[in-house]
């Protein structure tokens, strides 16, 4: 099993070392801008219809409006519980579970078909019976992050377990290391990156999980909240609460990412 | 015997995995430790998939859910395959195109389906739209790195021997990363089928996502079931189609360490 994942789009570096990266910045945070104008100014001059794109000086000021308002932080919380809850869970099962498939090859034999199946398929099919099973408060919704969030890990895990340096493995028992020195020392560091990735994966699609769980079918959330303001053509506050569940998503995936750069390149320089 | 096994272990293994799971469902269920009602259980499944397939309701559901995802995955591929070619060969478009593309990878985009649903209306657009969505970012990814990574020494031979730069792209780049545009591919397959399925649980009028959601909301487990266990089916036939073509596409290179 290979696991070619998801590169992901790569952020360039190097080259003409300093001045290339200036060069990237600046050109990224122009566009950025032009869009923003763009959008400004193609709803101000009837271009675009304001109804269903809104602007981005409205949304902003939905934003500090909303921002002030107690309702917005309670929906904020419930999703970010869920949303905590479901990816420990994801990370206290999947860490174990992964490595103890990648180290026995006769479990993995049998594990990983249905593991497979589960991973390859959109287990956002399941939402439904997952609210026979839990309701359609926080449980179903932890169970569903849980889920999404769970296999890219794992599997991520087995893959990083059975890359592991033979050479490091061939080194440390000609030392004498025992398994469980092994396991410790060389396996578990050894497959960090991997695991790292497997996590920022997971954090996309727990993420993922939570608000489509919320907008399907919820009391309270920024998902429930989604889908009330889509319904009322409430654009504003609807992008307003879009915009921080992208913005938290792309600040912790970042947050992974730099993590595994710098386990990377401690693995690299050794 | 033993040889056999050793030949075909993996998918040996995999059958009786997958039957034992079957048996311990039916058992479970058949013994009372768990009720059907919340499970159902393979027989009732397979009954009621026999019903459904006899009703038509199965083609209909597979067809337009294939449907809306072969057109948005088609967009996807014509779109990022082409936002990609061209990120990889200017520095300032992958410059320009690079927070948008960060964005897009690390927030959920499914926060901004009411959007779409007002703009495109309830129903097929949309959910077309949000399967090209979920699948452009992989093989943009994708796109724009087997470009860059091409083996700069055969570039230099090209160029040394008077490839032009058409030749270049068409005899040395896109041969080259023909197996990293089907990885991209596979991981975009994955996401367009996913964005179906999540669209169609919130508005459509037919397709395997709203079964599963319409049953659901009945709760009539074993209908339900027929539709789950056919989106697991496609997901992974998807995928291991496209893991054979990765391999095959792979085998000509000689050092193909992956």
């Amino acid at each position: 099993m290979t696991v070619t994942d998801q590169i992901a789009p790569r952020r360039t570096f190097a080259i003409g070392p300093v001045l290339d990266r200036y060069y990237g910045a600046g050109v990224s945070t122009v566009s950025v801008l032009l869009f923003l104008l763009l959008w400004e100014f193609a709803a101000e001059w009837n271009w675009i219809n304001i109804r269903f794109t809104s602007q981005p000086s409205q949304v902003f000021r939905a934003a500090v409006v909303l921002f002030q308002t107690p309702v917005f932080y309670h929906h904020a919380w419930v999703s970010f519980s869920e949303f905590v809850l479901g990816f420990a869970l994801a990370l206290v099962v999947s860490i174990p579970v992964g490595l103890v498939l990648g180290t026995s090859r006769r479990v993995r034999l049998f594990v990983e078909p249905p593991l497979m199946a589960l991973y390859t398929a959109p287990r956002l099919a399941l939402l439904p019976i997952l609210i026979v099973w839990l309701g359609i408060g926080m449980a179903s919704k932890v169970a569903v992050v849980f889920l999404g969030a769970v296999f890219p890990i794992i599997v991520n895990t087995i893959a990083g377990v059975r890359d592991a340096d033979q050479r490091l493995l061939q080194a440390a028992r000609a030392f004498g290391a025992n398994q469980i020195d092994i396991f410790l020392k060389v396996l578990i560091p050894g497959s960090l990156p991997a695991i790292l990735m497997g996590v920022r994966l997971g954090i996309g699609r727990g993420l993922l999980s939570v608000i489509v769980g919320e907008m399907f079918v919820s009391e309270a959330g920024i998902g429930y909240q989604l889908m009330t303001y889509g319904q009322g053509m409430h654009m504003n506050n609807l992008l307003v609460y879009a915009f921080v569940v992208s913005f938290f998503g792309y600040g912790l995936t970042m947050s992974v990412r730099v993590l595994e750069d710098r386990v990377r390149s401690w693995r690299s320089v050794a | 015997m033993t040889r056999l096994f050793a030949k075909h272990q993996a998918l040996i293994s995999g059958f009786v995995s997958f039957a034992v799971l079957l048996l311990i469902w039916q058992l479970a269920v058949d013994l009372g430790y768990i009720k059907a009602f919340f499970v159902s259980s393979p027989s009732r499944a397979a009954t009621e998939f026999w019903r459904q397939l006899q009703s038509g309701e199965v083609r209909d559901n597979m067809t337009v859910s294939l449907y809306e995802f072969a057109v948005g995955l088609s967009l996807a591929v014509a779109v990022g395959g082409l936002l990609g070619v061209l990120a990889g060969w200017s520095r300032t478009i992958e410059y320009i195109l690079e927070p948008f593309i960060w964005f897009k990878y690390s927030s959920p985009t499914i926060a901004f389906y009411p959007i779409f649903i007002a703009w495109l209306g309830l129903g097929e657009p949309t959910i077309i739209a949000i399967a090209f969505i979920f699948a452009l970012t992989p093989i943009y990814a994708n796109t724009l790195s087997g470009i860059k990574n091409v083996d700069q020494d055969l570039v230099r031979a090209a160029k040394s021997f008077g490839a032009r730069p058409h030749d270049l792209f068409l005899k040395v780049a896109l041969p080259g990363s023909v197996p990293i545009l089907i990885a991209g591919l596979r991981l975009a397959v994955g996401r367009a089928l996913t964005g179906v399925i999540a669209a169609e649980l919130f508005g459509a009028t037919a397709g395997l996502g709203y079964s599963i959601a319409y049953y659901g909301q009945k709760l009539k487990t074993n209908e339900m079931m027929v539709s789950l266990v056919l989106v697991v089916i496609l997901g992974v036939v998807f995928t291991q189609l496209l893991s054979l073509l990765e391999a095959a596409t792979d085998s000509w290179r000689p050092n193909a360490d992956r």
